[in-house]
């Protein structure tokens, strides 16, 4: 089951996976069941605006039904903005952001994550920052401020810190991103 | 000449918004007759009626006009103000302002008062010729009957049986439990059905002040309040039940096979059959139209002798019984027998029926697989056809994946537009027992919405959910039968905004609740009008909501519209507190507003008596020559009488023809 399909085709209940709630909940989402589908979160939520198919009341149907597939075909799970709008404004504390969260932990397991989303990982692992620029030292000079901004990226202790915290986590069982101890980077720049 | 007092309401703004108060005020100032106008923001309160009696108590006026909303709630309230003034009470007449005028004529400001004017015009008109009337009273027969005995009818019966009242119990069926008797579990708490249903049932049974009619249909009921005469049509059972013990020997030996109504035609029952295992009476009933007349023996005639025994030649029904009940000897009257009772009160809780799945072409309602929630119900149930094993009707096998559908013929205009109340509830209560039974089955429920809006509902929808139960919201387009006994469910899931299918070994439709077959003629023959969706009509939705149109009649449970069993039970029991008022005060008031022949004039052609919907007129002998008489206890003042009398003999107290007549000018000038 793609997205197209989701868009043009048929979903085919009988194919669904069951056990994908029990998962998401293990894996977060604890309150996916309180959920009523009364979309105020998607009312609230920039994905909808943005015109993704899969926003927050849409990943949790399809959750209820084991789409498992149709959200992993697609890369709507990867546009939330983690504004946590919807969380504030759930009616059903099903705190939505963290199901979406825990729906990621699903694709991750399955590898079924997008190219930018490893660029970040692999960012997170060698900066401490998921979103770190080349040549942000120089544009940081030039406005007067130190190059290097206090952070993991001026302090290597921290960063051998957060990096050890990071080799502990599921993702390096998974090896998604390259983790040997020997590479941690002196530089900020990558 | 009368001195008239008009009194006209603001009702706040429900008429001052429309009509110019002040204006038709002093309108009516100079109507003839009157003698003083005021206006009051709201007339029916203490003060407005306290301007009455003043003015009464004063010796100012001695006819009151009152311009206000409806006579049918308000009337009753200002013949009180003038009574308590020292008037008689009738010498009030009401001009409904409101609902006829100030609510339809909103948008016309002027013409709404111009109305005003006249509607005020025609009541002080009217009111010149009022003359004063004394209310009658008439004696209650202490006794009511209730017809159903589902959950509603029973609980009425006990209710009035245990305030000491004698209480007859008409129920169609061999047995009292109605559609109850036929649940598995109940929502919100899943108690058995039968459990806590049967020791009612009991108590109905054996209670000293009840006597129960079962297998029995109200054949007709004349007469009023206090003193309704009803005739009840015990149907024939071709057995003798005081003989029989409902020991089921019969039904054994009976080899004619018929559908089971109690199964929903799931299985088959004999010909001679008792209801269900619980029935009270517990007692055999035999099916005239299956039988098959075993050993050539019609009911009524002698066995044939057996050439060599010479022993008679019985039908295995007759063989079987011990006690005799079963003899097809006697002659018996397939018209049954009609039984005569006399009661002051009438409860009527027919109780409803399940809507039939054939209409619904696009459900595939030809295959087995396809049933009614009233099946599943069964198929649930213990003493259903597969002793509550869940196994789907084609090959008996426990379905894998079941779709339920909701709202089939409900909120839907080619059947019904009405919301059948109890589906959302009782599809959630299916699919909870089946989930916790077996966790392996999927469930998909397809609703519209879901409405579980009773006490401890909504928990209960949520507990439903966390069992893993799926909810789909949009209604099913259509089901498919596909090869290997399976089932394509076709719909969209709105809250995915995308087409979804669904292969399902089970589909249950959630069909909508109807009234109960011929309640429109049970409704007929009490003089109560049944909706446009065919559930009796209560007197007010929000004040009188068992009361009817008809005085000692009234209505509880289903008959009334969809309802779960407490709302069911709650108002069979508010029906028999109702019921019990004129049985408690031994005598109604009976309003004056009645006809009367002058005999001495009447020339005896009978018109009237054809005429009257009451049958409340006959010709009696007086002095060698038929004249008409009209019985006070069943006129209903309805007037056709006085309206069609060509001699215009007969006046309607309270609408005579010189008020009528008045009125009428006044409106026309
Ligand atoms: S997550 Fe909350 S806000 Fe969103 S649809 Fe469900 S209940 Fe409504
Ligand atoms: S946190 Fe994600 S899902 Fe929630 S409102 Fe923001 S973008 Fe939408
Ligand atoms: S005669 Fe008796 S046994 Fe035979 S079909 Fe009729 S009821 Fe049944
Ligand atoms: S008013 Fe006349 S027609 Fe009507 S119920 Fe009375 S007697 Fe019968």
């Amino acid at each position: 089951m793609s997205s197209d399909q989701v868009a043009t085709g048929v979903i085919n209940l009988s194919e669904g996976d069951s056990s994908l709630a029990n998962e998401i909940k293990e894996l977060g989402g604890e309150e996916l069941m309180e959920c009523i589908q009364c979309a105020k979160c998607a009312a609230a939520c920039p994905m909808v605006l943005a015109g993704f198919p899969f926003f927050n009341k849409r990943i949790i149907q399809a959750i209820f039904l084991g789409l498992r597939d149709a959200l992993l075909d697609d890369s709507s799970i990867w546009a939330c903005q983690s504004c946590n709008r919807c969380t504030e404004v759930c009616p059903r504390e099903v705190n939505p952001f963290e199901i979406i969260q825990a729906m990621r932990r699903v694709a991750i397991r399955e590898f079924a994550l997008p190219t930018l989303s490893i660029e970040g990982l692999k960012s997170l692992y060698d900066t401490g920052h998921a979103v770190y620029l080349a040549g942000a030292g120089n544009t940081r000079a030039k406005v007067g401020l130190p190059e290097k901004p206090p952070s993991t990226v001026a302090n290597p202790e921290a960063l051998k810190e957060l990096q050890a915290v990071i080799r502990k986590t599921a993702l390096a069982d998974l090896g998604i991103i390259p983790m040997d101890e020997s590479g941690v980077k002196e530089t900020c720049e990558v | 000449m009368p001195r008239i007092g008009v009194y006209i309401c603001h009702c706040g703004e429900n008429i001052a918004g429309a009509v110019n108060v002040e204006e038709v005020r002093k309108y009516a100032e100079k109507l003839p007759g009157v003698v003083l106008a005021r206006n009051y923001l709201f007339m029916c309160s203490d003060p407005g009626q306290e301007l009455i009696k003043q003015d009464i108590k004063n010796g100012l006026i001695d006819r009151v006009v009152v311009a206000a909303c409806t006579p049918r709630t308000h009337e009753p309230i200002f013949r009180k103000a003038v009574e308590d003034g020292g008037l008689n009470k009738y010498l009030l007449e009401m001009a409904n302002i409101r609902d006829q005028d100030s609510w339809p004529h909103w948008q016309d400001k002027e013409r709404a008062t111009a109305k005003a004017k006249k509607l005020v015009a025609s009541a002080v008109a009217k009111a010149a010729f009022l003359e004063p009337l004394e209310d009658r009273f008439v004696e209650v027969t202490r006794a009511s009957l209730v017809v159903g005995g589902g959950v509603a009818g029973m609980f009425a019966a006990l209710d009035l049986a245990n305030m000491g009242y004698k209480v007859y119990l008409v129920e169609k069926s061999p047995s009292v439990g109605g559609n109850m008797a036929k649940l598995d579990k109940t929502f919100p708490t899943n108690d058995c059905s039968a459990c806590i249903l049967t020791p009612i049932m009991v108590q109905v049974g054996t209670h000293p002040n009840i006597e129960l009619l079962t297998y029995s249909e109200v054949e007709s009921v004349e007469g009023s309040v206090g003193n309704f005469k009803v005739k009840v049509r015990k149907k024939q059972t071709y057995i003798d039940w005081d003989k029989c013990t409902g020991c089921g020997d019969c039904v054994n030996a009976c080899p004619a096979k018929v559908p089971n109504e109690f199964n929903e035609g799931m299985d088959n029952r004999k010909a001679i059959y008792i209801e269900f295992p619980q029935a009270v009476p517990k007692r055999a009933v035999v099916d005239i139209e299956h039988c098959l007349n075993c050993a050539k023996r019609i009911i009524g005639t002698q066995p044939r002798t057996h050439s060599k025994t010479g022993e008679p030649i019985l039908a295995p029904c007759e063989k079987a019984c011990k006690t005799g009940a079963c003899d097809r000897s006697r002659a018996y009257n397939p018209e049954g027998e009609i039984v005569e009772l006399n009661v002051g009160t009438i409860i009527v809780a027919a109780g409803y029926k399940v809507m039939d799945k054939a209409p619904f072409k696009e459900y595939s309602p030809q295959s087995p697989n396809v049933i009614t929630a009233m099946q599943l119900e069964r198929i649930l149930s213990a003493t259903g056809p597969t002793e509550g094993q869940l196994k789907r009707p084609s090959d008996g096998e426990k379905p894998k994946t079941i779709a339920f559908i909701s709202c089939v013929g409900s909120r839907d205009k080619r059947y019904h537009t009405y919301c059948s109340k109890v589906c959302c509830m009782y599809m959630l209560k299916e699919a909870r027992l089946i989930k916790e039974k077996y966790p392996h089955i999927d469930i998909y429920i397809f609703f519209i919405d879901v409405r579980t809006g009773g006490k401890d509902f909504e928990e209960y929808y949520n507990y439903c959910r966390d069992l893993g139960i799926k909810m789909l919201r949009g209604r099913v387009g259509a089901v498919d039968e596909l090869p290997g006994d399976r089932l394509r469910v076709r719909a969209y899931d709105v809250d995915l905004g995308a087409p979804v299918e669904l292969e399902a070994d089970l589909v249950v439709l959630a069909t909508a609740i109807e009234p109960a077959p011929d309640l429109e003629e049970l409704g007929r023959k009490l003089g109560i009008t049944c909706g446009s969706e065919g559930f009796m009509k209560e007197l007010h939705t929000k004040l009188y909501p068992v009361e009817t149109s008809v005085k000692g009649i009234y209505i509880a449970g289903c008959t009334q519209g969809p309802k779960d069993i407490p709302e069911s039970v709650s108002q069979a029991r508010a029906a028999s507190s109702a019921a019990a008022v004129p049985l408690t005060l031994g005598k109604v008031i009976v309003e004056p507003l009645i006809s009367e022949v002058n005999q001495r004039k009447c020339t005896g052609c009978g018109t009237c008596v054809q005429l009257c919907p009451y049958s409340a007129i006959s010709l009696v002998e007086d002095k060698g020559r038929l004249r008409s008489k009209i019985d006070e206890a069943l006129c209903a003042g309805c007037g056709v009488c006085a309206a069609a009398c060509p001699s215009g003999v007969i006046t309607l107290h309270g609408f005579t023809n010189a008020q009528i007549h008045a009125q009428i000018k006044a409106l026309a000038c």
